[in-house]
């Protein structure tokens, strides 16, 4: 590395690290989020525990019925004795079907429900609403109050059981978990703890080097780059950008999930944890030594393979407005592996994981969603990263040719043809 | 003047696709000198430039700067200024000055010192710490003029050194390119301001599409394109000199006429007769030889034909 690369390097991680933005999101945001958190969290659990069974039944049937002003119902089954007082206004009942008809066609009703005479049998009740309306085809009204019939003489938790029967977490035979433990909690954790990775990675690769596309544009706009390039090499100018931002990259991920930890070191000590499922998971999250080197692997080649390309956008693009529009033009297929999360949860070894996370752009999202559920071979991965390595010096070896002419090119954007007379330089 | 070379450009060529920017172009720089490059818009003078400073790479021909082909070190030892210029808006002007005086191979501590004392000689030193977007437009020309000599280079390349600049702060810059050379820096100026070229270069350039159609000491392009005539300025009837065969009274408004002389008269003769004859008075006398602006259009308008003396 050239004394330009390094002075490059100090100027670009000093000025950049003081931008606003930056210290924001890797500071103020995730302190944030986690406050936010923690009060959705505490009010939650205050909520759950204030809470009787009676009044969790009348909070389920208010929150499903909110979007109805009035229901009626005919009960043939005769389980419902009565309905409570604070409900009666909302759910009327009518002795015929042709009373509750009426009303609807009336309109003192938005819905009417029949339930048969064979209900305890066959759970079978219909529901008759004027026009056909989204929102209205809801059978909890009903629902809660037949339950609180039916429950009428059960006690306490078994009332409560009854009326929300399981909490559910689920066990894949194939999955394994970042950590060393099996428990529910912990593989949850894991699971979580790859979205969390894979958001950071997006939103740190996304961050910096739209910073470093920004720093090249303002360059390139002002011409100060004119007298930058009969300086310093264009790859050593590239290059000490590229470092410089990274590393921004590295210790923002490193500010966020610090902080993360910090919340959980919190909640775990003032009792929080236990009550409280988000942070209570987290808190039990061991990420196993043998994934952080692949982690980390995957973060810096991702950074650098989006780098190159940014590198490349920005030396073709002649303002601020023009680098972020073409940049989709790469982010878009690298969150591919976000849109097909149900194809990782369900079979991370099927056919489309696998293949996505071979690809080089895709790669890094696939893969570290793989290894968070399943144990992915190490072929596979030895494969995928040699892959990766490669597309990352193909591309930056293109950026840094096409940088070398294009961060000269000002007025219109360089047409396809044009591309092979830049490589050339 | 010593004559070292700072700049030696042989036969160089660059095209862009079927254009040709640059064909066969061969020049010499000097340390101690100031060296005008003109031409009209699109001659090829900006590809040039980019070439001596290996921006580009020529297609054919060779480029020596300071002795050699351009390397690292000599790099530090140049300092140029495009035409088209810029600052990062939204940094301080000391700390930029000093992160491209650190790109010269300056200490951060010296390029600090030398920032400041350029600044205070450019009457700029009470802004070191603002913004460069709060600086006026003819300041941050100065601002750029101070970064392109901050490291104390041996071969200045400038482009329009006076774009932007009000008279007082274009005295001040001519002073400092003087002074340049005058302590043997070489100094390639490139600019359409003819008059600033005649007061300050020493030889010039100029490019036409790409060729070099100008080229020597300022004076030696002048005398290549002089008149077989003499300017004079007073009262006579001038027509009676005997060395004179016309008379041409150019509407400039200062009473000058242009006198021709016969085939194998001298401008001495025609000094001898104004000299021995009461009738004839003078103010003043000189040889009729164009402005370098008027060198400029003749060129450029009569191509291909006007290539001027072309070997000086």
């Amino acid at each position: 590395m050239s004394r330009d690369f390094w002075v490059v390097f100090r100027y670009e991680l000093r000025r950049n690290a003081r931008r606003i933005g930056y210290l924001f999101t890797s500071f103020a945001l995730p302190i944030l989020l986690i406050v936010g958190l923690f009060a959705y969290q505490s009010i939650l659990a205050r909520d759950l525990a204030a809470q009787d069974p009676q009044e969790m039944a009348e909070a389920v049937s208010e929150t499903f019925g909110g979007d109805l002003t009035a229901a009626g119902f005919v009960d043939f089954s005769g389980l419902i004795q009565a309905v409570p007082d604070d409900a009666a206004d909302f759910m009327r009942r009518y002795d015929t079907v042709e009373a509750g008809e009426a009303a609807l066609a009336a309109g003192e009703i938005q819905v009417f429900y029949i339930v048969q005479a064979d209900y305890l049998e066959t759970g079978r009740i219909e529901i008759v609403q004027p026009t056909f309306g989204l929102g209205q085809l809801m059978e909890q009204p009903i629902v809660s109050l037949l339950m609180d019939a039916i429950t009428e003489n059960v006690e306490g938790d078994r009332r409560f059981r009854l009326l929300d029967p399981s909490n559910t977490t689920f066990t894949n035979l194939q999955l394994t978990t970042l950590g060393e433990g099996s428990s529910d909690e912990l593989e949850g954790g894991a699971f979580l703890m790859v979205y969390v990775f894979a958001i950071t990675l997006v939103m740190s690769l996304f961050m910096t080097n739209g910073y470093m596309m920004q720093t090249v544009i303002e360059e390139k706009e002002t011409r100060l780059v004119e007298i930058l390039i009969a300086t310093v090499k264009p790859g050593d100018l590239l290059g000490g950008k590229i470092l410089a931002m990274g590393l921004l990259g590295l210790f923002q991920v490193v500010a966020w999930v610090a902080t993360l930890f910090a919340a959980v070191a919190l909640a775990g000590g003032s009792g929080l944890a236990d009550t409280v499922g988000l942070i209570g998971t987290l808190a039990n999250i061991q990420i196993s030594p043998s994934i952080l080197p692949v982690l980390l692997a995957y973060f810096v080649l991702a950074y650098l393979l989006f780098a190159g390309f940014y590198a490349i956008i920005s030396a073709i693009s002649n303002s601020m407005r023009e680098g972020p529009q073409y940049a989709v033009i790469f982010t878009i297929p690298a969150m591919l592996p976000l849109y097909f999360i149900p194809a990782f949860t369900t079979d991370p070894n099927g056919t489309l994981p696998t293949i996505l996370s071979l690809v080089p752009i895709t790669a890094p999202m696939a893969m570290i969603q793989r290894l968070a559920v399943t144990s992915v071979p190490p072929l596979e991965i030895l494969i995928s990263l040699a892959l990766l390595v490669v597309t990352v010096v193909a591309v930056m070896w293109l950026a840094g040719r096409i940088f070398r002419v294009g961060v000269l090119l000002a007025g219109n954007m360089p047409k396809l043809r044009d591309i092979p007379r830049l490589v050339r330089g | 003047m010593n004559h070292r070379t700072a700049v030696t450009v042989e036969h160089i060529s660059k095209s862009y696709g079927s254009f040709q920017a640059v064909s066969d172009l061969s020049f010499e720089v000097f340390t101690g000198e100031i060296f005008a490059l003109l031409g009209p818009n699109g001659a090829g003078k900006s590809t040039t430039i980019r070439m001596i400073l290996d921006i580009l790479k020529p297609d054919a021909g060779r480029i020596a700067v300071l002795g050699a082909p351009l390397n690292d070190q000599a790099k530090d030892r140049i300092g140029y200024l495009p035409e088209e210029r810029g600052l990062y808006r939204g940094v301080p002007v000391l700390e930029m000055m000093v992160y491209l005086g650190s790109l010269k191979g300056m200490s951060a501590s010296a390029a600090r010192r030398g920032s400041m004392a350029l600044l205070e000689r450019l009457e700029l030193a009470e802004h070191a710490r603002k913004k460069v977007s709060e600086l006026s437009k003819g300041m941050q020309q100065k601002v750029q003029f101070a970064v392109t000599v901050l490291h104390d280079p041996d071969l200045i390349i400038i482009d329009e050194p006076f774009s932007g600049l009000d008279p007082v702060n274009t005295l001040v810059v001519k002073d400092l390119l003087l002074d340049f050379a005058r302590r043997g820096k070489g100094v390639i100026m490139s600019t359409h301001l003819m008059h600033q070229i005649e007061e300050m270069a020493d030889r010039l350039l100029m490019i036409d599409k790409g060729r070099q159609a100008l080229y020597g000491t300022v004076e030696e392009v002048r005398q290549g394109f002089a008149l077989p005539a003499v300017r004079v300025e007073g009262k006579g009837d001038w027509a009676s000199i005997k060395a004179v065969d016309h008379v041409e009274m150019p509407e400039n408004g200062r009473g000058e006429v242009v006198l021709y002389l016969k085939s194998n008269a001298t401008p001495d003769m025609v000094l001898g007769e104004i000299a021995s004859r009461p009738d004839l008075f003078i103010r003043s006398f000189e040889l009729a030889v164009p402005s370098l602006s008027e060198i400029f259009v003749s060129v450029v308008q009569n191509r291909p034909n006007g290539k001027g003396n072309g070997n000086a």
